[in-house]
């Protein structure tokens, strides 16, 4: 709990800095959000009008009064609505969340089918043909940009093939194509992991000690092996959660899947400031309690976490 | 083992003959709209065919390789030449710049690195120079914090300790014999970041956040490309294996320099912790 | 009861352990000493098929007349804790971390015998009480909350679950301070006393067994060099090694010392 505080008043002392810089900037760039808001109606836009909407807006004043405003609509989860839908943003990123969820889950349980068997048995086969082939298959997935190859699978199943839906959302047919595409670009990594991971946990003397005692070769694999790598690939997935998160974005454009991703990129290319800066913030809240629930599960692989250390020694 | 060092050697010197004749010369303008040749394909006039405007695709992919190769190098020199000093300033002097550093560090760890590209570019608006800077932006902390790992650790070293007590001056000890450990582990972080840089670029601006039409960028190019797939697949395949054959070549040399220096820079934190859990014990 | 003539220990073409013969009886306390290296361990590893895949045994061991070199993994798997159990001496190592000390000893039984729960807790419990550590708080935890003393008897009730035949005990106190490893060596004397185990002991530091080991068996880079009952060895070591290892032991009685001192003089 104490490192989970930590993280969020590091995290708020940086996103303050953040978010005032990208105030400073706001003023600086080209275009005008005002213009581009009001363009989407497709009228013929007055000066007057623009005007009125600036003071609307409250941009007419001085960034750090617009920056105090901001600041003070914060602590009220309010971060103003978007100037393209005028629906508050805060309500928008939480009916994003469970796209993206649900798309991170398939994914994950993609890149679980793959790189698991794979890692096991490049670690098993270590130095023969499935090690290097898996070794092969880790070097070319993380060279490949995961839009091309996402755009190759259309190619393939949805164009060519016509067996599954290559946009979109609504059915679970339109989720398999995304979480293919996703779950290869990220079991690369993982297959080597999963394997250096194993072959560090088979030196380790507790694995003699178990076959010392007659225990059967399945049984230590599956019940003292395989947990011990486990931890460590917990490890480097929480650090890398918020990577998965970043891979979803230009999948999500790339599909047109309504989840986080394609809505902040919409939301850039149309300037919607309200909304870049709300997903800053939500983002970062969203990435840090992701860790902490990944953090919490160790304990359920490795109980030295969950106990106190100073509670050392059975006292008979 | 020496097969592959020459297969590596030659693919790298292949590679680097064909940015240098990029450089130079291309069949025909990149720019250049001809649009009764468009959507051509591959042919012995246009080699790997022409783009929906026309454009000969190999002379767009040749320019391409300058601007993304470029782009990464780029992105690459001024994250080391910020992050370098940076580590060593703040590992060496310690004190408050190294904890407020260490602050700092921790919250760009926050976000992953490609949302914060995407929210600076997002901000600053699309274009060659913001996606440089927003890239840079997020890449040269990793070695800031590198060189920072390092010097902590040299520091602990009696070498140091020696040279501090004979009166060496603090920056010649660093330049001098802390700042050459760095180098290995630099060169392979610099390596594997070419990869993942050009990936970065590539994905932003196939988002349309990159380099704006008509300048050609790989990314780019997969996102004109992307309309016309069925009808030109060549538009869509050609950067994209460029872009694949690129990565991989850096991808592959970073693996070999690492394994040739022995550094783990990506173990390095997992390890720790991993370490730290399972041998935590009641002793 | 366990008898290995020839036995020899080869990496590639390298051989760690030269012919060695060795035999152990029922309720004997049998010391195989020697530095690091020597090849001690290899050889007790031997002995219960534990040898790592580039290393190969040949030669003979037997077991109460059934030759152990020639079984398959799964046999040996049966030897192993029911008939030879072993004790290590990275106590830290003797259970996986992340289960509980219980668990351990019951996956133990459950490998070897097809007894129901309760039977198995019971025998469990038990063989805790027996090393004189408080049974069921032990039992239901993990390994990192107990201290070395407590994880190494937990490890020799283990080894004890199934009353073995041998127990090979490599250097087991090594990593123990020098209280809790007397009381170790103190505790394995008296189940040997009880049961009548046969005891392979391994050791680096002769000083340890002085007083427990039946017979000694000095090993020096790979080959015995000196062997026999343990107090004519102590009074009259053959072997300049041996009279090395020792007057390197620092407080002998001094009805030792003196006879030591005569002996070095002779050579």
């Amino acid at each position: 709990m104490r490192i989970f505080v930590q993280k969020i008043t590091g995290l708020l002392l940086f996103l303050l800095i953040l978010s005032f810089i990208s105030f400073c900037l706001l003023q600086l760039v080209p275009g005008d959000p005002v213009r581009s808001m009001l363009r989407v109606d497709d009228v013929a836009v007055t000066d007057d009008q623009i005007q009125q909407m600036r003071e609307q807006l409250g941009l007419d004043q001085s960034v750090f009064v617009q920056y105090g405003y901001w600041l003070q609509n914060l602590f009220s989860l309010d971060l103003g609505n978007s100037y393209m839908t005028g629906r508050p943003v805060f309500i928008e990123f939480i009916e994003k969340i469970p796209y993206t969820l649900m798309l991170t889950g398939t994914s994950l349980l993609v890149m679980i089918m793959i790189s698991l068997p794979l890692g096991i048995l490049s670690a098993l086969y270590r130095g023969r043909m499935t090690d290097h082939l898996s070794r092969i298959f880790a070097l070319i997935g993380s060279s490949i940009p995961s839009f091309w190859l996402g755009l190759l699978l259309i190619d393939l199943f949805a164009v060519k093939l016509r067996i599954l839906p290559s946009m979109g959302e609504g059915s679970w047919q339109h989720l398999i194509l995304p979480s293919i595409t996703l779950g290869i670009a990220m079991s690369a990594v993982y297959v080597r992991l999963i394997r250096a991971s194993i072959l560090e946990s088979s030196h380790q003397e507790f694995i003699r000690s178990a076959r010392a005692r007659g225990v059967g070769k399945q049984r230590i694999f599956t019940f003292h092996l395989m947990r011990h790598s486990l931890i460590p690939l917990l490890t480097v997935f929480s650090e890398s959660i918020g990577s998965l998160l970043g891979g979803t974005v230009v999948i999500e454009v790339l599909f047109a899947y309504p989840g986080l991703g394609k809505w902040i990129v919409d939301a850039i290319t149309a300037r919607d400031y309200p909304i870049i800066q709300g997903y800053m913030l939500f983002m970062s809240i969203f990435i840090v309690l992701l860790n902490m629930i990944v953090e919490w599960s160790y304990r359920y692989i490795n109980p030295a976490i969950a106990i106190d250390p100073r509670k050392k020694g059975v006292t008979s | 083992m020496s097969l592959s060092i020459g297969l590596r050697y030659s693919f790298l010197t292949l590679f680097l003959l064909f940015l240098i004749v990029a450089l130079v010369w291309t069949p025909y303008d990149p720019y250049q709209i001809q649009m009764g040749d468009r959507l051509q394909t591959s042919s012995a006039i246009h080699w790997l065919g022409t783009d929906h405007l026309g454009r000969d695709l190999l002379s767009r992919i040749m320019e391409g390789a300058r601007t993304t190769v470029g782009i990464s190098l780029a992105i690459l020199f001024v994250s080391l030449l910020i992050g370098v000093p940076f580590g060593l300033l703040s590992g060496y002097i310690g004190g408050w710049l190294d904890k407020a550093f260490k602050k700092i560090i921790d919250a760009f760890m926050t976000l992953p690195d490609y949302i914060f590209a995407l929210i600076l570019t997002g901000l600053l608006g699309p274009g060659l120079v913001n996606l440089i800077f927003a890239i840079t932006a997020v890449k040269w902390v990793s070695y800031a914090r590198l060189v920072r790992s390092i010097v902590l650790e040299q520091r602990q070293k009696d070498y140091v300790r020696l040279a501090e007590i004979s009166g060496m001056k603090p920056w010649k000890l660093v330049v001098k014999h802390i700042l050459p450990h760095t180098i290995g582990n630099l060169l392979v972080l610099a390596t594997l970041d070419i990869g993942k840089i050009i990936l970065m670029i590539a994905s932003l601006s196939y988002i349309g956040l990159g380099p704006q039409p008509p300048s050609p960028e790989w990314g780019a190019m997969l996102s004109e490309g992307k309309t016309y797939f069925q009808t030109a697949p060549h538009l869509m395949i050609f950067p994209g294996l460029c872009i694949v054959i690129t990565v991989l070549l850096t991808n592959s040399w970073g693996d070999f320099l690492r394994d040739r220096y022995d550094v783990h820079i990506q173990s390095h934190s997992a390890k720790r912790s991993m370490s730290s859990i399972l041998f935590r014990k009641g002793v | 009861m366990l008898s290995i003539r020839g036995l020899t220990v080869h990496h590639q073409l390298q051989t760690l352990v030269h012919p060695l013969d060795l035999q152990l009886h029922r309720g004997e306390w049998l010391a195989l000493a020697g530095e690091s290296g020597s090849g001690k361990t290899l050889t007790s590893l031997a002995i219960g098929g534990l040898l790592s895949a580039d290393l190969h045994a040949h030669g003979s061991i037997q077991l109460e007349g059934k030759e152990l070199l020639h079984l398959s993994e799964p046999e040996f798997r049966h030897i192993r804790g029911r008939e030879i159990a072993y004790v290590f001496q990275d106590y830290q190592s003797a259970f996986t971390p992340f289960i509980t000390i219980g668990k351990q000893m019951d996956e133990m039984i459950r490998a070897h015998t097809s007894l129901s729960r309760q039977q198995r807790q019971h025998s469990c419990l038990a063989h805790l009480e027996q090393v004189e550590l408080p049974a069921k708080p032990v039992y239901n935890s993990y390994p990192f909350e107990l201290s070395g003393g407590q994880l190494q008897r937990a490890a020799i009730a283990t080894a004890l679950l199934l009353s073995p035949k041998v127990l090979i005990a490599d250097e087991p106190t090594t990593a123990l301070d020098s209280l809790t490893s007397r009381s170790i060596i103190q505790l394995i004397q008296r189940i040997q006393q009880e049961t009548g185990i046969a005891i392979l002991w391994i050791t680096h530091d002769l000083r340890q067994v002085q007083r427990t080991a039946d017979t000694l068996l000095i090993m020096k880079s790979g080959q015995v060099v000196e062997s026999g009952k343990s107090h004519s060895i102590f009074f009259h070591p053959t072997h300049p090694y041996t009279v090395q290892l020792l007057s390197s032991i620092p407080k002998l009685p001094s009805r030792y010392r003196l006879e030591l001192q005569n002996k070095q003089v002779n050579t």
